[in-house]
């Protein structure tokens, strides 16, 4: 089996996109936003792609969410997550959007979840970083078999049942695959399997 | 049947940090995990997950003068009109319920101390807010298939047991129970009913997780 090289962002490059949303937030830096665009709009598109849109649905998806970037800057705390995580939340909800195709009003403005959930303790913003740090550091290691299980999972969306049937393996096989690569994502596990 | 969060839910996680879940689920999922610090660690630590692989995507290139139209969209963008109507219960509670009722909800008088609000989600679930008042009881109902009830705030009693905020409860079919709410804050609660239909996929899952 080849071995697919996972290239996250580094922590220089979170803390400079981080950088560029507080820019957007403070000054309205075009500049900023040019440089989170150049990162952001391919990937988000190349997501959308992946989820079966056209080229020219995802096309002006992936631009729609960097508009409410844009919008939005001022909601985004870099101590609650990284600017990643964020925009994954914005594409992810537009997608859903697209699929329900609603036009109600709501009484908030249109963006879900732009904060994580409330209860925080004291000392939660510090280990939220840690966690992003923990999370691509894992990235960066885990074997082949668990990250395929777990891109089909935490991003394309799947079931296990259907994960299971698309590689072809036993249920069983893949609950506990995915079990261990999320333990190890949250630091769970000591050491590599 | 099963009560009171004794059940794996841990698929519903993933599904729900892809943005795959139906939507009457993930909406129980962001309102219980606002409600519960542990849930609230697993939503944050799958959400975590999808960011950090939307990093490692393959990039799709843009169009020629994408960054500049996009700029033509923004600089298009007019301030957002005030919205008119909110319901003043409802915006004291968590977000995701709130932007599920909408403006255009209207509570609907049940018996005495007990009113009722569909949420229009899109899933063949059928999503009701409840609004208890303390001492009223929710009329005496079967049902048939799952119903899965999670106490925003307040709390109920029934004749198993008392529930609070971030509290999630499941009866099947054949449980006939009837909720009272507890003195002291008016209870909200989210109820989700699947009808007795059999899903595939995703709600299939659910229903398989939950026994039925």
């Amino acid at each position: 089996m080849s071995t697919t090289i996972v290239r996250t962002a580094d922590l220089e490059q979170r803390e400079r996109h981080a950088d560029c949303m507080e820019r957007i937030a403070d000054e309205e830096s075009r500049e900023a936003f040019a440089e989170l665009f150049e990162f952001f709009a391919p990937r988000v598109k190349g997501y959308m792609l992946r989820l079966g849109a056209s080229e020219s649905e995802a096309e002006e998806l992936a631009q729609d969410v960097l508009v409410t970037v844009w919008r939005k800057a001022g909601m985004y705390d870099r101590k609650q997550a990284s600017v990643s995580t964020w925009i994954f939340r914005v594409a992810r909800n537009r997608r859903i959007d697209v699929q329900r195709r609603t036009n109600k009003p709501a009484l908030e403005p249109d963006e879900p979840m732009l904060q994580p959930p409330a209860a925080e303790q004291p000392d939660a913003a510090v280990s939220r970083g840690q966690m992003e740090e923990q999370v691509r550091a894992q990235l960066a290691t885990l074997p082949q078999e668990q990250l395929v299980l777990l891109q089909a999972a935490f991003y394309d969306g799947l079931s296990h049942s259907e994960i299971a049937e698309a590689f072809d393996l036993p249920l069983g096989t893949v609950k506990s695959r995915i079990r261990l690569a999320f333990a190890r994502m949250r630091g769970g596990l000591d050491a590599p399997e | 049947m099963t009560r009171r969060n004794d059940y794996p839910m841990s698929e519903l996680y993933s599904a729900y940090g892809a943005g795959s879940l139906d939507p009457a689920f993930a909406l129980l999922v962001e309102t219980q995990a606002m409600l519960r610090p542990d849930l609230c660690e697993l939503v944050a630590a799958s959400e975590a997950v999808s960011g950090a692989l939307l990093e490692t995507a393959e990039p799709a290139a843009m169009r020629a003068g994408a960054l500049d139209s996009t700029m033509a969209l923004i600089d298009a963008l007019s301030p957002a009109a005030p919205r008119a109507g909110a319901i003043e219960d409802v915006s004291a509670l968590p977000e995701p319920i709130r932007r599920a009722a909408g403006a255009s909800s209207r509570w609907k008088a049940s018996v005495p101390g007990i009113r009722r609000m569909s949420l229009e989600i899109d899933s063949p679930m059928h999503v009701e807010l409840y609004r208890i008042e303390p001492g009223a009881a929710v009329p005496r109902h079967s049902h048939a298939g799952i119903e899965l009830t999670l106490v925003i705030a307040g709390g109920f009693s029934d004749a198993l047991g008392s529930y609070g905020p971030g509290d999630l409860v499941v009866n099947g079919p054949d449980d006939t129970h009837r909720p009272v709410g507890d003195e002291g804050d008016i209870c909200f609660a989210l109820a989700l009913r699947d009808g007795g239909l059999k899903f595939t996929g995703p709600l299939g899952m659910i229903q398989r997780l939950l026994g039925q």
